[in-house]
């Protein structure tokens, strides 16, 4: 079942988080983090489609500014990969 | 008594209003959790007795963080009677996340939004009233900033307590869970709690472990239970409990988002929005934090020096206060406990000199926590720190450490209680005492002075810019060995709105911090100082040099009797207990005027000399008085040889002390550095505090040859038999020595262990000395000069830095994702 969806998502392009650049707003398809990482970001607002708007990337090019839930939040590309996304 | 728990998320202005209500001064910083240390406070409201216990802020209610824990602690421990939550009125909808998760404790909740003058100002409109017929709640507006909602606080407290016998607990569907939920509270048969056995129930299915385990400690086998129900969840879902709660809470919060609020100003950019198009823009983010570094270090560090100049008189006059009351020398004999008098005023006065340097710096750190701007800090510099194992967060911590040359790692250490991963913060602690601490800037201006002349400029820049390597490299080491297994914290950090700080919350901050400065390392150090001094006494001298000192203090007294016998004034001066009572106005004097300031403090010390006895006063200051003058000059030149003498008496002491005994027994040792015994008494006692070490090395190379006046870098040059090789060897094992006393009893209230102070004595000095040899061996076998081995020595750490720093990334922080295979099936 769970194959299946991947497949779904992969047809439509979904995008990993930490792909998006500045600017632009998606919506969340799926967390894919587990333990202490998931309960964060699942305590920080980063719920199945919840859309977040790409602010900008640090000036080391990591981590970057979301705005999630309407306020601001960083969050590190490696972190950002585990987080599956579509263009709204 | 009503037992009231203070709730809220990060940054939602929770400590101003438990200071508003509760009336006593608390911690306020706009940093994600800096409160996690409890704090309470009783006061009346009207006939009752409130206490308030404030819990630390947490975005949510699971325990996956310090603060969690603590605050889920507190609830179940202490069983408050009434919840009182704080909710930013700016941010409603993430912060009503923790609402629905405190309303599910099943106890009576206050909501106080909070900061309603901010939500006015951003045309956000709240409908309270509806808000608390939708929870079942009292929901209160208040702006702790402004002072505003206290009496309709107390009185939603009141109400609530009067109404207690009609409370009804407060449920949330959970839909696909309810079954689950339920089944779970059927089994707990022998659980017995002060807080709704739902709310425990959907704890232990979310998998919070904290809760499981206490539940399996009253009921065996409920762990399993809980498990098996999670399991069949997923099957039927598809989905885990606590992805599945989450978004029922948030939908949750959005319902009453969506009835309860309007926002006029919607897409509105915000004056935080423009704010950040500067401070994090690419190119001008890190110029600008540079300066905001700059500013600080130099606003603390060299302005408050400056400042020391003003406040040091005062100190002083302390210390001479303290001479004046102690019994005095006679001539040579200097009884113990004037020594150890002045030995502890000095001990104390090393300390408190900072005292200005650390109001401005903590002031200043506190306008950056209530600006906002140290998260922003951390996202701008993450990446370079987390490739050594640090945290975006380490910036400040390692600034004031001394990035630059000479900070001071007490507020450094202090500084790293913000961060949130754990491990980063370990290595932070660690790292920080290798920075240019400002005590020994001295010590390498007098090495640098002795044996670099000519290379003065280009040794300074080694040293102060390879601590910042240094630093780097240990925390790699450190985080990649010992503090492998700590916990960590994925970095998913709020970036706050930026808030003007007010003057009050800033200035009591800073006293606040100094205030603990003062009390727990002060009083530490102290103590430590008592230690050293009878180190530094015993055992002292034996009877044939006591009486060769005495001889030579006799010798002194004839020259001076032989000298003054023409004067008239002589019968004043023919004792022993006369000239000594005499030697010792004149220095006291002496030492009055150097700190007397100006034309009056200067006439003011003279005419309180003139009252306390005439005759001496003559000789101090002889003036026309031709037979006082006859008095005046052996006077002083007496004073110099009693001054010697002292010295020479002291140095031995230093030698035969214990202290002495220890440097002597290492030397064999540390001669493979290149160090002699009086160089290890110089380190030893430099960890009491650093500036000794270069009181001590100038004191042992001071000798007779020495001509009157010789700067302590002239006679370290002449009298001590080094080369410049040594003094590198020297200076390597200063840049990595351990941290001086005072530091180490931050590093143990801030790490809340005595082994991590021991390593973090142990770890520096065995590093260093290991440095100190291989580098002085390396210079003596392929005859380097000082310059060439500080040369490969900061060409070494430079390159060791790179190359850990270009390492790639092998590991993530933390478990999570998709198991590998699935990962794979991705691609």
């Amino acid at each position: 079942m769970r194959r299946a969806r991947y497949r779904k998502q992969k047809r439509e392009g979904f995008k990993r988080l930490s792909d998006i650049s500045s600017g632009e707003s998606v919506k969340i398809l799926r967390v894919n983090a587990r333990d202490k990482l998931l309960y964060k970001l699942l305590d920080m607002g980063f719920i199945d489609g919840t859309v977040i708007n790409v602010i900008r990337e640090a000036p080391l090019f990591d981590p970057m500014e979301l705005r999630v839930q309407n306020y601001l939040v960083s969050l590190r590309k490696s972190e950002a990969q585990l987080i599956e996304v579509e263009r709204v | 008594m009503i037992k009231v728990a203070l709730a809220g998320q990060p940054n939602c202005g929770k400590s101003t209003v438990f200071n508003m209500i509760s009336g006593i001064y608390q911690h306020i910083a706009n940093y994600p959790g800096v409160t996690v240390d409890k704090k309470s406070g009783r006061f009346k409201a009207g006939d009752r007795e409130v206490e308030l216990v404030d819990l630390p802020g947490t975005y949510s209610f699971s325990s996956y963080s310090a603060e969690e824990r603590v605050a889920k602690d507190v609830i179940l421990e202490e069983d408050p009677d009434i919840i009182v939550n704080v909710v930013d009125a700016s941010n409603i909808k993430r912060n009503l996340y923790l609402t629905f998760q405190l309303l599910e404790i099943g106890k009576p909740v206050v909501v106080v939004l909070n900061m309603m003058d901010v939500a006015a100002r951003r045309g956000i409109e709240i409908d309270s009233h509806k808000m608390a017929e939708l929870l079942g709640c009292p929901v209160v507006e208040a702006s702790g900033a402004q002072g505003k909602g206290k009496e309709e606080i107390l009185q939603a407290l009141k109400l609530i307590w009067d109404q207690k016998s009609s409370f009804e607990e407060f449920r949330l569907n959970y839909e696909g869970l309810e079954p689950f939920i339920q089944k779970l509270q059927r089994d707990f048969t022998k659980i017995d709690s002060v807080v709704s056995s739902r709310w425990l129930a959907i704890k232990a299915l979310e998998q919070d472990m904290q809760i499981i385990q206490k539940l399996e400690k009253m009921q065996r086998g409920i762990a399993q239970k809980a498990k098996e129900y999670r399991l069949q969840f997923h099957e039927v879902l598809d989905r885990d409990p606590e992805s599945f709660l989450a978004a029922l809470r948030f939908d949750s919060a959005d319902i009453i988002y969506h009835k309860c609020v309007v926002e006029k100003q919607k897409d509105h950019v915000t004056a935080t929005d423009i704010a950040d198009r500067f401070i994090l823009n690419r190119w001008l983010a890190l110029p600008f934090l540079f300066l905001v570094m700059f500013g600080i270090y130099e606003l603390s560090i060299v302005m408050g020096y400056k400042i020391t100049d003003y406040t040091w008189p005062l100190l002083a006059a302390v210390k001479n206060f303290t001479v004046d009351i102690l019994p005095a020398a006679n001539f040579t004999e200097v009884p113990v406990i004037t020594e150890f008098g002045i030995w502890m005023v000095n001990s104390a006065n090393a300390l408190l000199n900072y005292i200005p340097i650390f109001l401005i710096l903590f002031a200043l750190i506190a306008i950056l926590e209530d600006v906002g701007y140290m998260p922003r800090m951390a996202f701008i510099l993450d990446r370079l720190f987390r490739k050594f194992g640090l945290h975006g967060q380490s910036t400040l911590p390692l600034v004031l450490g001394g990035a630059f040359v000479g900070g001071c790692a007490v507020p450094g250490v202090m500084a790293t209680k913000g961060i949130a991963d754990d491990r980063a913060r370990m290595a932070t602690i660690l790292t920080v005492p290798y920075m240019n601490c400002l005590a020994k800037v001295p010590f390498y201006t007098l090495l640098l002075g002795a044996f670099f002349k000519a290379e003065m400029a280009l040794m300074m820049f080694y040293i102060s810019t390879v601590t910042v390597f240094i630093a780097l490299i240990v925390a790699k080491i450190l985080t990649s060995t010992v503090l492998k297994t700590r916990e960590t914290a994925p970095f998913v950090m709020e970036l706050p709105p930026y808030h003007l700080p007010t003057f009050k919350g800033v200035v009591l901050r800073a006293f606040e911090r100094v205030w603990i400065y003062i009390k727990k390392v002060v009083t530490i150090v102290l103590a430590v100082a008592v230690i050293l001094f009878a180190l530094l006494q015993f055992p002292g001298l034996d009877e044939e040099r006591r009486a060769h000192y005495a001889q030579k203090s006799q010798e002194a007294l004839s020259y001076f009797d032989n000298r003054v016998r023409g004067s008239d004034y002589y019968a004043l001066v023919d004792t022993k207990e006369e000239v000594s009572r005499l030697l010792n106005f004149y220095d006291g004097y002496k030492m009055k005027r150097m700190t007397a300031s100006g034309k009056e403090g200067a006439q003011a010390v003279d005419s309180e000399y003139k009252a306390l006895n005439p005759e001496f006063f003559k000789f101090v200051k002889p003036k026309g008085d031709a037979e006082a003058r006859k008095i005046n000059r052996p006077l002083r030149k007496l004073s110099r040889m009693r001054k010697k003498i002292l010295m020479d008496i002291k140095d031995e002491k230093v030698e035969n002390s214990l202290l002495g005994m220890a440097g002597r027994s290492i030397e064999p040792f540390t001669q493979y550095a290149g160090f002699d015994w009086k160089v290890n008494v110089a380190f030893l006692s430099s960890f009491a505090a650093r500036e000794s070490a270069v009181a001590t090395l100038g004191s042992i190379y001071e000798n007779n040859k020495t001509k009157e006046g010789a700067r302590a870098e002239e006679t370290m040059a002449q009298n001590s038999g080094y080369t410049p090789l040594h003094a590198t060897a020297m200076i390597i094992f200063m840049i990595l020595t351990p941290p001086c006393i005072a530091t180490m009893i931050v590093v143990k209230f801030q790490t809340g262990s005595y082994r991590w102070m021991l390593f973090a004595i142990f770890f520096p000095i065995t590093l260093g000395i290991a440095t100190a040899i291989t580098v002085f061996q390396m210079g003596v076998h392929s005859s380097l000069n000082g310059v060439e081995a500080m040369t490969f020595f900061y060409v070494s750490v430079l390159l060791t830095a790179l190359v850990l720093g270009l390492m790639p990334q092998k590991r993530i922080n933390w478990s999570g994702g998709l198991p590998q295979s699935k990962v794979r099936d991705l691609h």
